[in-house]
C-alpha cells in the first residue's frame, strides 16, 4: 500500500497574484498581454521567461505555439502546471523551473519568440544585461522579442505623479498578496545596446507600463 | 564617511530588524583581489553586507551579493526567499568568472538549509564550500585554507546578539505605546518602560532557562499573535478586562479612560509575553511551525558516510562513524529542524518523517523548504487519489 505526501498549494495563492499584479498596473496587464501575444502564430516555438502562473504562456499555447515555459518559483509552476491541464494544451506547453541565468543552456536560434510579462523588473541589472544578451542569441534571425512590464515613466511630473499614485497601491497589493513589482529604468535603450531592434512600443498607465516589440537582427549569422 | 554609513546602518536596521532591508546584488571587490583571490558569497541585507565588508577589511577577496529579497541567510535560505536560482544567477551574471581562475566558492554555513551544493556545482562547474556560522570567523576560515573547525559551524546565541533581538523586538513595540497618547499622555512613558524592559531581560537572562528549553513540549511564553491556536492569552487578557470592567462597575465609577488605559498596557505587554522567543534565538524552532513536528530520520541502507550533514549541521548532531562508513546521530536531540543535512545529502540518505508515519522525501524539501520554518503556502496532504501525475506523487 501507498501513501501519498503532496504538496497543495492554496487555493488562494494564484488568484491574490494575479489580483496583485492587476492592482499594481492600474489594470493594463490583461490587454497589454493580449495584444502582444496576438503576434505568435501557430506552429512557432516560444519561449516564456518568468511564466509564473502562466498568462502569456497559456495564451500563446491557444494560438497553437509550442511553449516552454521558466521560472524560478516551484509554487507558481504548480499553479501554471495545473492551469495548463485544465485548459488541455499539456502538449503544447513544456513548464522547467529555472532562472535566466540558465538560459546558456538552450541553443542558439532556436526560438521564433520569446515573450516575458513582468520577468525583468524583478531581476537585477547584471541579471537584466544577461538576460538581453542570450534572448538575442537564442532568438532566430528576425525572431521577435515581446515585453510587458513596468518602467519608470518619462518626464519630471508624470514620475511625480506615478510614484503618488503608486504608493497607495503598493502599500494596498502589500496586505492583499504580500505581492509588489519594482519599475526599470532605461528599458528601450538596453534593448538596443543588446543589439535588438525595437519595431513598436506602447505605453499605459501613465507610461508606467510598457509594452514593447522587438526584433533579433534579420541577418545576424551566428 | 564609511564608517558614518556603518554606524546608520547598523542602528536603522538592528532597530528594525523585523523588517527587510535589500542591498544591491553582485560583485563587491574587496582590497586587490587577484586571479586565485577567495570567492565568498552573501545574502542582499544590508546590515549583513555592512558588517562582512568590514570584518573583510584589508584582505584580499571578491564578495558575491545574491538576491535574497533583503533578508538575512538563515532566514532566507531557510524560507525560501534565496534559493539555488539565486546563487547561480550571481555566480554567471556578476562577471565573476573572467576575474578568477578558480571555481571554488564559500557561502555561509546557515544557507544549507535552501541551498543545494551540489546542484549548484553540477548547473555551474562552481564548487560550494560551506564556511563558518558568524562572519567574524571568515578570515580565520581563509587562513586555514578555507577549513572551518568544528568550534566555527556550531550556532551560538552570545550576549550581542541576544541584545540585538531585544531591541528588535522593543522598539517597534513600544511604538504601539504612542497609541496612548490621546488619551493617556502620563502612560506613555511607563509603558515603555515596561515593553524595553521585558524585552531585555526576557534575551538577557537566556541562559538561565535556555537548558529548560531543549526538552520536547516545553515553550517559554505563548506564541506571538497565535491566538488561534494558542488561545490561553487571549483568554487571560479577556478575563483581566472583564475583571477590570466588573471591578470598576462594582466600585460605581465605570468610565472609558481606565479600561482603555489598562486594556491598552496590558495587551502590549501579553504580546511581549507572547512573542516568539524560541523563532527570535538561532538555536531552537520557531514556536509557529509546532504543527511541522518534523523528525530528521537517516536510511542505513542509502548512507555512505559521506559526511556533509555533519559538516552543515548547525547544532552538531551528527558524527560519521568513519570506520563504518556510516554517519550516526548522537545529539539528535538537539535537531531545529532546518533541514540543511537533508538538502545536502548527496545520497538521499536523510528525510523528515512526519508525526503520522509518513516520509517526505528530500526532493519535496528541497524544492519547497519545508522545514522549521518553510513556505506559507504549501500544506503536506495526504492524498489517496493516484490519478495525479505529480513528480512527489
Amino acid at each position: 500500500m501507498s501513501t501519498y505526501v503532496l504538496m497543495r498549494i492554496l487555493e488562494s495563492a494564484p488568484h491574490r497574484y494575479e489580483l496583485g499584479i492587476r492592482l499594481l498596473t492600474f489594470g493594463s496587464v490583461d490587454r497589454a498581454y493580449e495584444r502582444l501575444t496576438s503576434r505568435i502564430e501557430s506552429g512557432q516555438r516560444v519561449l516564456d521567461l518568468g511564466c509564473g502562473t502562466g498568462a502569456l504562456t497559456l495564451r500563446a499555447a491557444r494560438r497553437g505555439a509550442q511553449v516552454k515555459g521558466i521560472d524560478v518559483n516551484p509554487e507558481m509552476l504548480e499553479v501554471a502546471r495545473a492551469q495548463v491541464q485544465k485548459a488541455s494544451l499539456a502538449e503544447r506547453v513544456e513548464l522547467v523551473e529555472m532562472g535566466v541565468a540558465e538560459l546558456d543552456g538552450e541553443k542558439p536560434q532556436s526560438y521564433d519568440a520569446v515573450v516575458t510579462g513582468l520577468c525583468l523588473s524583478e531581476l537585477s541589472h547584471d541579471e537584466i544585461r544577461y538576460t538581453l544578451e542570450q534572448v538575442r542569441r537564442i532568438l532566430r534571425p528576425g525572431g521577435l522579442l515581446l515585453i510587458a512590464d513596468e518602467v519608470t515613466p518619462r518626464g519630471r511630473v508624470r514620475r511625480l505623479l506615478h510614484a503618488l499614485l503608486r504608493a497607495p497601491l503598493v502599500v494596498l497589493t502589500y496586505v492583499i498578496t504580500q505581492q509588489t513589482t519594482h519599475a526599470i529604468a532605461n528599458l528601450t535603450e538596453r534593448l538596443r545596446k543588446a543589439g535588438l531592434v525595437i519595431e513598436s512600443t506602447h505605453a499605459s498607465g501613465l507610461g508606467s507600463f510598457l509594452e514593447i516589440v522587438a526584433r533579433a537582427p534579420a541577418g545576424t549569422g551566428r | 564617511m564609511k564608517k558614518l554609513r556603518y554606524v546608520w546602518v547598523n542602528v536603522l536596521q538592528t532597530l528594525l530588524r523585523m523588517l527587510p532591508f535589500p542591498c544591491p546584488t553582485g560583485l563587491i571587490k574587496i582590497g586587490n583581489p587577484g586571479r586565485d583571490a577567495p570567492v565568498l558569497l552573501t545574502c542582499n541585507f544590508g546590515l549583513t553586507v555592512e558588517r562582512i565588508k568590514r570584518v573583510l577589511e584589508g584582505l584580499d577577496v571578491y564578495l558575491l551579493v545574491a538576491n535574497s529579497r533583503g533578508v538575512n541567510v538563515w532566514c532566507a535560505a531557510t524560507g525560501g526567499l534565496m534559493t539555488d536560482h539565486d546563487v547561480v544567477s550571481v555566480l554567471k551574471t556578476s562577471g565573476i568568472e573572467k576575474f578568477v581562475d578558480h571555481r571554488r566558492v564559500t557561502l555561509p554555513q546557515l544557507a544549507a538549509t535552501g541551498i543545494d551544493g551540489h546542484a549548484i556545482q553540477k548547473k555551474t562547474g562552481w564548487r560550494i564550500d560551506w564556511g563558518p556560522v558568524d562572519a567574524t570567523a571568515i578570515p580565520a576560515y581563509l587562513r586555514a585554507g578555507s577549513e572551518a573547525t568544528r568550534e566555527m559551524r556550531r550556532v551560538r546565541f552570545p550576549r550581542p546578539e541576544r541584545l540585538e533581538m531585544a531591541v528588535a523586538w522593543a522598539f517597534p513595540l513600544s511604538l504601539l505605546a504612542f497609541l496612548l497618547l490621546p488619551f493617556w499622555k502620563q502612560g506613555v512613558l511607563p509603558v515603555m518602560g515596561i515593553v524595553w524592559g521585558l524585552s531585555l531581560s526576557i534575551f538577557l537572562s537566556f541562559p538561565l532557562y535556555q537548558a529548560r528549553l531543549g526538552q520536547p513540549g516545553r515553550h517559554l511564553g505563548f506564541v506571538f499573535f497565535d491566538f488561534g491556536r494558542h488561545g490561553l492569552p487571549l483568554l487571560i487578557w479577556t478575563t483581566f478586562m472583564l475583571g477590570l470592567v466588573l471591578t470598576l462597575g462594582l466600585a460605581g465609577n465605570l468610565s472609558w479612560a481606565p479600561v482603555l488605559r489598562w486594556g491598552l498596557s496590558s495587551l502590549v505587554v501579553l504580546l511581549i509575553l507572547c512573542l516568539d522567543l524560541m523563532g527570535s534565538t538561532p538555536v531552537y524552532k520557531s514556536g509557529l511551525h509546532d504543527d511541522r513536528l518534523l523528525k530528521i530520520t537517516l536510511d542505513e541502507e542509502l548512507c555512505k558516510g559521506a559526511g556533509f550533514c555533519e559538516t552543515v549541521c548547525p547544532t552538531n548532531v551528527f558524527e560519521v562513524d568513519y570506520g563504518r562508513r556510516m554517519a550516526t546521530l548522537p545529539r539528535a536531540a538537539g535537531c531545529v529542524q532546518c533541514g540543511a543535512c537533508i538538502v545536502q545529502c548527496p545520497f538521499d540518505a536523510l528525510y523528515f518523517g512526519t508525526p503520522t508515519g509518513e516520509m517526505v522525501p528530500p526532493d519535496t524539501i528541497r524544492r519547497f523548504k519545508l522545514n522549521l520554518m518553510g513556505k506559507r503556502l504549501v500544506r503536506v496532504e495526504r492524498n489517496e487519489s493516484s490519478t495525479t501525475d505529480h513528480p512527489d506523487a
